[in-house]
């Protein structure tokens, strides 16, 4: 072992924790005792201090147990700054554990919770879901296809879903996850994979990760396995948060992990909590467990690429879903929901009682993408899903239907074209049929017909029933009993197998995933179908009936649901219409008590209603030959007038319901005011009766004021009508304890009694004065026994107050009680306690269809989505292991415009990101290519456009996109496609701000040169083209590139857009002069949804969009042509030449002895040479104003030189902005 | 991409579905405005209200066929800032101020709004009356702060206007849910009889004929006398009374007149205008109900506009006005109120029925507002 290396080490000292380590050590020390040398063992004190110290604690008489009285000083305050700072720092700690408290919107029946498997390829993500399954379910599932839900205890229901390696699953599902397997393969280590989750999770609300290491088995060496281990879980914590649950998962047995490690993930998945997440629970999402094609066939056959209707299944989650609002499909875009109602749970918690554990049949599994859940019911049809071995047996069975079926489908005529016109044999053999034969033939067909439907998913056909007709449904149901009594049959004996193998590893998994409690939605099935035959009387469902009638069927059935969901105010119908029919009647009878609920549109109404009601005597015969819908409006029209005198005479018994359904009249009345738009007749289907506009046109035109015109009826002159509101004012009655007297008796009973300091006396309240009458009545009462049984009501009363009183004394009393310590943080989280309660209770009776209208569909419902037209390729490239989320949007979410983010290039990254060049976001629900511009905040709040993002820094960015709430986070990639060796995440950020136009300016510098200098002023050209343009700047500040301020004075008419302008200096004519000015620049339009789910199956990671411009030059092989003075080029440097130094000899003669040339000569060899050549092409100017020093002190040049250098260099011109001018700019001052 | 637009028919309403249309970011097409009279299209008030709104969002894309009877409205983003707006003496500022009111929460930048025009005219709620009804209501929603005002700078009469008003109001993220079921006890009431180039004396004739019924009732009463003179004065001559009944509970009910305008129908005295305005406001005080019918749908709206949390307010009977913007709430927001009579016990003496109107919010968020 490796332990030998440390022959000192003591037991005690090995890390406990392993307990085979430790055992292990143990033996190795014991092995060493032999060689090693004997320790000295401890000798306990008998004396001395130690010792009686410990003798005293033995006793327990220590007599100053609290350290602090005990040993003040150490306590005492030593300094007054160092306590401010602990403190500070307490308060500092404290604080930071709140969190914003928010309203708790969990529902009462939560959702199942999403579990996302991540990990790299091969990293046993199946397994384990496999395995966790098994754990909780008793269930073996084969390939893990969609979502899997499980109930996994009394309150917890659970979805699996397996996350590919693909980037744009797994952002998708980083958006619904709640909780998070991370994956990680021991034997290796971390993979980009693990990390690039880790970061998607960051920016999009991090919900609870737990790692999970695998191939924890590979690990021969123990040490190795532990120093693995312990690498591996800082490096998670690092990422995720201190102490984040890393669960070790230690090895396989045949081919599953040890049951006992996936148990107690089990509890740990058990028990978990969860915190609320900002984008998910502000925002509906179903992750869809169950597709639907519901596109007729016909439209399929001849036009295979039309737009499909789908129906998508799955809880909702997040909160509450809206009917007809606006989803969206990551991977396939924007979509109105065509309708939503909610489904029975396919998976429901069991019922609330006292029991320990959950029974097998409760432990539920619903996948319908695996294939398990063998009936599914659907909205006007069953699917009956049988294992494959079946599917043979009936094909032979049914072959000549489905030979009819196909034969049919492969038509390119109209049915009935080809009906007439030819004679279809069934059989092979017999003889061809008349269309009438085959028209009693379809009327004697028997048993249920059904419809083939290819799921992709499954791989297999699967049979949706048919029913033709009430008739048959009987016949139907028992043929259907039937099969499932055949399916259990099989099902027990498989089972039976099963059990007899011990291992468990039978390959027929198809019959495991038949469960029992199927088989008793089978049979409950068979309950409904007679339930729904005999109430639907003559109503037929079909799906291969012509669209037209079973549109007109849905709408039926829609009608009828809508009755049947408003039970309360259906039967008021005809109440209202005939309060409003008859509104002038009520007049009549005097409406004192009238509230005046429909003052003014019912009598505009009213005449609408009577012309109506006129219009529909005319042509009641016609009418009642329209729709059925219509016909129930009317029926409850001539209801009414059927019981006309009688309703007359109850005309007060209505006014107390007269009140009329103001639900009705708000929301219900829109329907019959479009009826009566369409009821426009026409004489011989050529013209229109020409009525004088109804008055509902009118009020659509009238005037727009929110003055409600107070009623006629009430006179204020009377006393009776002064009565009626009399006790709206303070002066008024008030109600019982609540009136002034009850409340001063109250205060006293609180305050009353006092003691009168000065005198002495005792003032007792009137309570206990009370107290003593009660006492003495109380004796009283029971000799009265008899009398008891009277009183019996009064003491009931009595004693309602008495609790009444002491409630409201405990109210306050508590209200006092925590007013002393209460923190706005505290009330803060009471009131938002206060309103989940009453969210809670609001609906709480209300039955679930009405429900919805009001709240809309719950988070946790199970529910359908219809969606009308989505693109073809989404259902014909389905893969049911991508997950397809429905993301509800917010009202104004669905908008584009523009967007300012704050991003930062991810450290991970391994370039920067250039402006314009397209980068694909995940922000909200989406994933989308869009063309962003950076750029960063000057001082003065100007957005300067960037080229290129800040290598460590945040910075702004604009783009073009979908509306998102501000403080959304998002990432940026730069390609989804594939698999790339480098990390993918380019960049992260935040949402700022969205508006509809962008405020981003780019620098750029206007040069132009002198061509006159005047002293100050100088005449400027080339800067401008017209004079109109020089206009626009007057009074605009130049700048030399030396530096020399000056000011744009007035334009000059020649040439075109020359100038005169003052400097603060004399110009040079070499001068250039620049304008700095900031031009707005556009952020490109583009919005590009990455539609990755509608790739085919297989590709679906390869989506490619917009390429980058470096991409595309790379692609097309384009490389651009430096600008020519940017390149390098050998120095040619001339040879100097200096002429001899001539002095003439004047001068020579004139020199002091020692300087005369002739003796210099002689001493040294080399010349000092005058510098005055070398000087630079300035120094002329400079003579201007002083005679430069010349070659009698040693380095006159480098003094004169340097500052002036130093002085070009600073001017030095900022980055030009790839400006035709900027560059020149630059390039003449480099030459200079 | 953008969402599905709305259809409407007719101009009646127009201003809701503007507002609607801007909060929820849903485009609507109103067709058929006026087509059948003399004078068909748009009327310069409703013209106006356009401008208006053009001035204080951004990116909004505005149509209007050749006859103005046709009008495509796209909704840019709430902008807000400073604006100034010359409203069309047709309508009185408060038409223009309704509107104002119910989008000003929601903007990026504060509002600071300058109108100009007609401040009282018998047909809409006037400057006053919002000013003392609808701000205390908008606080209730949690929209209060520094720079919440309105106020009257110049009262203009009608029909020629001349008033000028100032609003101001803070911008917020959210609103918070209300619950306001109980109005409470009428404590005192206030009024204002104002007039303008007309004699200062209009104004005691009022007040003092309108206590006269009112002192019936509640001894609290005080009535100001507000004459404006000179530049402020406006440009036509009138008078009026608006009267608040304020409650223990913090809701305010309220009634005004105003003398018929200058040229149009009978002249009324002063004295039946006060009598003529405390019925009103005893009527109203009738229907009761927390929020008074004028504001009725304002309170609705900022309901609609909520946390997902349940909101619940007494109201009197529903004016046709507020029935018709429910519709266009379910149609914009897809949020339906539940509604409940609530019906006076028998020896009650608070007036009519009153409406529970239950509702959970949508969950609205500005998302104009910038984050810093």
């Amino acid at each position: 072992m490796s332990l030998n290396w440390f022959p000192n080490l003591r037991v005690t000292h090995v890390r406990r924790g392993d307990n085979r380590l430790t055992a292990a050590t143990s033996s190795a020390v014991d092995r060493m005792d032999g060689k090693v040398k004997e320790q000295r063992k401890h000798q306990q004190k008998n004396s001395g201090p130690k010792a009686e110290r410990k003798k005293l604690k033995k006793q327990g008489g220590s007599t100053e147990e609290d350290a602090r009285k005990r040993n003040p000083k150490a306590f005492a305050v030593q300094s007054a700054v160092r306590m401010a700072k602990t403190f500070h720092r307490a308060q500092d700690i404290k604080g930071k554990k709140h969190h914003i408290p928010l309203v708790d919107r969990t529902p009462l029946e939560p959702p199942p919770i999403v579990i996302v498997v991540v990990g790299p390829p091969k990293v046993g993500k199946s397994t384990l879901i496999r395995c966790l399954i098994k754990n909780f379910t008793r269930q073996k599932l084969g390939d893990i296809c969609g979502p899997v839900t499980i109930v996994s205890g009394k309150k917890r229901r659970l979805t699996f879903m397996e996350c590919s390696n693909d980037i744009n699953t797994m952002i998708d599902l980083a958006k619904v996850a709640d909780l998070v397997l991370m994956l990680i393969d021991a034997s290796f280590g971390f993979e980009m994979e693990t990390f690039e989750f880790l970061n998607i999770c960051q920016v999009h609300g991090f919900p609870r990760i737990m790692g999970v290491l695998t191939h924890l088995d590979s690990f021969k060496n123990n040490k190795a396995l532990r120093k693995t281990k312990k690498n591996l879980k800082h490096r998670f914590w690092t990422e995720v948060y201190q102490g984040a649950k890393l669960f070790y998962l230690s090895g396989m047995v045949y081919g599953e992990y040890q049951t006992q490690e996936v148990k107690n993930l089990g509890r740990f998945i058990a028990v978990m909590k969860f915190r609320p997440l900002v984008w998910q629970q502000s925002h509906p999402y179903v992750l869809v467990d169950r597709m639907e094609d519901l596109t007729d066939p016909e439209k399929v056959r001849t036009d295979p690429k039309c737009d499909r209707t789908v129906s998508l299944y799955g809880y909702l989650r997040g909160t509450y879903l809206k009917n007809k609002g606006q989803v969206h499909v990551p991977g396939v875009g924007d979509f109105q929901v065509a309708d939503v109602n909610f489904l029975p749970d396919p998976c429901p918690l069991p019922d609330a009682q006292k029991k320990r554990a959950l029974n097998e049949k409760e432990r539920l599994l619903y996948a319908p993408m695996a294939g398990v859940g063998g009936v599914v019911y659907d909205k006007d049809a069953v699917y009956i899903d049988l294992p494959a071995s079946h599917v043979n047996q009936q094909q032979e069975e049914v072959r000549p239907t489905t030979e009819l079926v196909q034969s049919l489908i492969d038509t390119h005529a109209t049915l009935d074209a080809k009906m007439a016109a030819s004679k279809v044999s069934l059989f092979s053999g017999s003889a061809t049929l008349d269309p009438t034969d085959i028209e009693e033939q379809s009327g004697e067909k028997e048993g249920p017909t059904e419809k083939r439907v290819w799921d992709p998913n499954t791989q297999r056909e699967r049979r949706a029933v048919v029913f033709s007709k009430e008739d048959h449904e009987k016949e139907e149901d028992e043929e259907v009993d039937d099969e499932e009594e055949d399916e259990e049959e099989e099902e027990e004996e498989e089972e039976e197998e099963d059990d007899d193998d011990v291992s468990g590893s039978s390959n027929d998994e198809d019959s495991d995933q038949e469960e029992e409690e199927n088989e008793e939605e089978d049979n409950i099935s068979t309950f409904l179908k007679e339930a729904r035959a005999k109430s639907e009387g003559t109503e037929t469902i079909s799906r291969i009936s012509p669209p037209l009638v079973k549109k007109q069927k849905l709408e039926e059935k829609v009608e009828g649901e809508k009755i049947a969901e408003v039970p309360v105010f259906a039967d008021s119908d005809d109440d209202l219409e005939a309060s409003e029919g008859e509104s002038e009647e009520k007049v009549e009878a005097g409406r004192a008590g009238d509230s005046g609920h429909c003052s003014e549109e019912d009598e505009e109404a009213s005449d609408d209603e009577d012309d109506e009601s006129e219009e529909e005597e005319d042509g009641a015969a016609a009418e009642q030959m329209a729709t059925e819908s219509e016909g129930e409006e009317e029926q409850g029209d001539l209801r009414w007038k059927e019981g006309l005198q009688q309703k007359a005479s109850e005309a007060f018994l209505r006014q107390q319901e007269a009140v009329p359904n103001l639900r009705k009249l708000v929301y219900g009345s829109v329907v019959n005011a479009n009826d009566s738009d369409e009821d426009e007749e026409e004489l011989g289907g050529l013209f229109r009766v020409s009525r004088p506009q109804q008055s509902k046109k009118v009020t659509a035109n009238s005037m727009d004021c929110s003055r409600f015109i107070p009623d006629t009826s009430h006179n204020w002159d009377l006393e009776e009508m002064l009565n009626s509101i009399r006790d709206c004012f303070v002066t008024g009655k008030w109600e019982e304890g609540q009136d002034a007297a009850t409340r001063l008796k109250e205060d006293e009973e609180l305050y009353g009694d006092f003691e009168d300091l000065e005198t002495g006396e005792v003032h007792k309240g009137p309570k206990e004065q009370q107290d003593q009458a009660d006492k003495g009545e109380g004796e009283e009462e029971e000799d009265e026994a008899e009398e008891s049984l009277v009183r019996v009501d009064d003491d009931e009363l009595l004693k309602n107050k008495r609790l009444e009183k002491k409630r409201r004394l405990k109210e306050r009393f508590n209200a006092e009680y925590d007013d002393e310590d209460a923190t706005y943080f505290d009330d803060l989280k009471e009131e938002l306690q206060k309103q989940a309660e009453l969210n809670r209770a609001e609906f709480e009776d209300v039955d679930d269809d009405t429900r919805v209208q009001y709240e809309g569909f719950r988070p946790g419902m199970y529910v359908r989505l219809e969606i009308s037209s989505l693109p073809c390729e989404f259902v014909n490239n389905f893969d049911p292991h991508y997950p397809i989320i429905l993301g509800g949007l917010g009202s104004s979410e669905g908008n584009i415009g523009y967007l300012q983010l704050r991003l930062k290039k991810h450290r991970w990254y391994k370039r920067i990101l250039k402006t314009r060049d397209p980068l694909i976001l995940s922000l909200g629900w989406r994933r989308f290519q869009t063309i962003p511009l950076y750029h960063i905040e000057d001082h003065n709040g100007r957005n300067r456009l960037l080229k290129y993002t800040p290598e460590h820094m945040h910075c702004g960015a604009s783009i073009w996109g979908p509306i998102t709430p501000q403080g959304t986070g998002f990432l940026a990639l730069q390609t989804v496609a594939g698999v790339k060796a480098n990390f993918r995440i380019a960049a992260t950020g935040v949402i700022l701000d969205l508006d509809k136009s962008v405020t981003v300016v780019k620098k750029l510098k206007l040069i132009g040169y002198p061509y006159k200098i005047f002293k100050n002023t100088s005449f400027i050209k080339g800067m401008f083209n017209t004079l109109l343009e020089v206009a626009k700047f007057e009074g605009a500040s130049v700048r030399t590139v030396s530096g020399v301020r000056g000011q744009i004075k007035k334009a000059l008419s020649t040439p075109p857009g020359a100038y005169r302008a003052t400097f603060e200096d004399r110009l040079l004519m070499s001068d250039i002069v620049f304008l700095r000015s900031w031009y707005p620049v556009t952020v490109p339009q583009l919005y590009n949804p990455v539609t990755s789910l509608l790739l085919p199956v297989g590709q679906k990671d390869g989506w490619a969009g917009m390429r980058t411009l470096g991409q595309i030059k790379y692609d097309m092989e384009i490389r651009n042509k430096p600008n020519a003075d940017s390149l390098y080029k050998p120095v040619v440097r001339a040879q100097r030449h200096f002429n001899p130094l001539h002095i003439p000899r004047e001068l020579q003669k004139a020199l002091p002895f020692k300087s005369k040339l002739k003796y210099k000569i002689r001493k040294g060899t080399d010349t000092p040479r005058p510098e005055a050549s070398q000087c630079d092409p300035r120094a002329p100017r400079e003579e201007g104003g002083r005679p430069a020093p010349r070659s009698e002190h040693s380095s006159p040049l480098q003094d004169e030189e340097k500052p002036c250098g130093a002085a070009r260099q600073t001017q030095g011109v900022p980055a030009a902005e790839g400006e035709r001018r900027g560059s020149q700019a630059e390039e003449t001052e480099g030459g200079s | 991409m953008a969402s599905h637009g709305l259809d409407y028919d007719g101009c009646n309403f127009f201003r809701q579905r503007l507002v609607l249309s801007t909060l929820s970011g849903k485009r609507v097409k109103i067709k058929g405005i006026r087509w059948k009279e003399d004078d068909p299209g748009l009327r310069d008030f409703e013209a106006s209200f356009i401008r208006l709104l053009d001035k204080v969002t951004n990116g909004s894309r505005i149509e209007i066929n050749q006859t103005g009877t046709v009008l495509f409205y796209q909704p840019g983003l709430l902008y807000g800032g400073v604006v100034e707006h010359d409203c069309s003496p047709q309508r009185s500022i408060g038409y223009y101020l309704e509107a104002l009111l119910m989008l000003a929460p929601f903007m990026k930048n504060s509002l600071k709004a300058t109108l100009r025009g007609v401040t009282n005219d018998p047909l809409d709620p006037s400057v006053d009356m919002l000013k003392s009804t609808a701000l205390p209501l908008m606080k209730k929603f949690g929209i209060e702060g520094e720079g919440f005002d309105l106020k009257v700078v110049k009262r203009g009469m009608a029909p020629g206007g001349g008033g000028e008003v100032v609003f101001t109001c803070p911008v917020r993220r959210t609103i918070r849910p209300m619950q306001f079921t109980d109005p409470g006890k009428i404590k005192r009431i206030r009024g204002m009889a104002y007039s303008v180039r007309v004699s200062p004396q209009m104004a005691n004739r009022i007040v003092d004929s309108a206590r006269s019924i009112l002192n019936k009732f509640i001894p609290d009463i005080y009535i100001y006398t507000d004459h404006m003179k000179g530049a402020s004065s406006g440009k036509s001559p009138g008078f009026g009374l608006t009267l608040v009944a304020e409650t223990l509970n913090g809701s305010f009910l309220s009634a005004e007149m105003s003398s018929t305008p200058q040229g149009q129908g009978d002249i009324i005295l002063p004295e039946d205008l006060g009598t003529n305005c405390a019925k009103l406001l005893l009527e109203e005080i009738y229907r009761g109900g927390c929020v008074d019918s004028s504001n009725q749908s304002l309170a609705l709206l900022l309901m609609t506009l909520g946390q997902q949390d349940v909101s619940k307010v007494l109201l009197g009977p529903l004016s046709p006005y507020t029935i018709e913007f429910l519709k266009h709430i379910r149609d914009f927001f897809q949020i339906m109120f539940k509604i409940e009579v609530q019906k006076p016990l028998d020896d009650e003496r608070k007036g009519g029925d009153k409406v529970l109107m239950t509702c959970v919010g949508v969950g609205y968020s500005n998302m104009n507002k910038t984050l810093k």
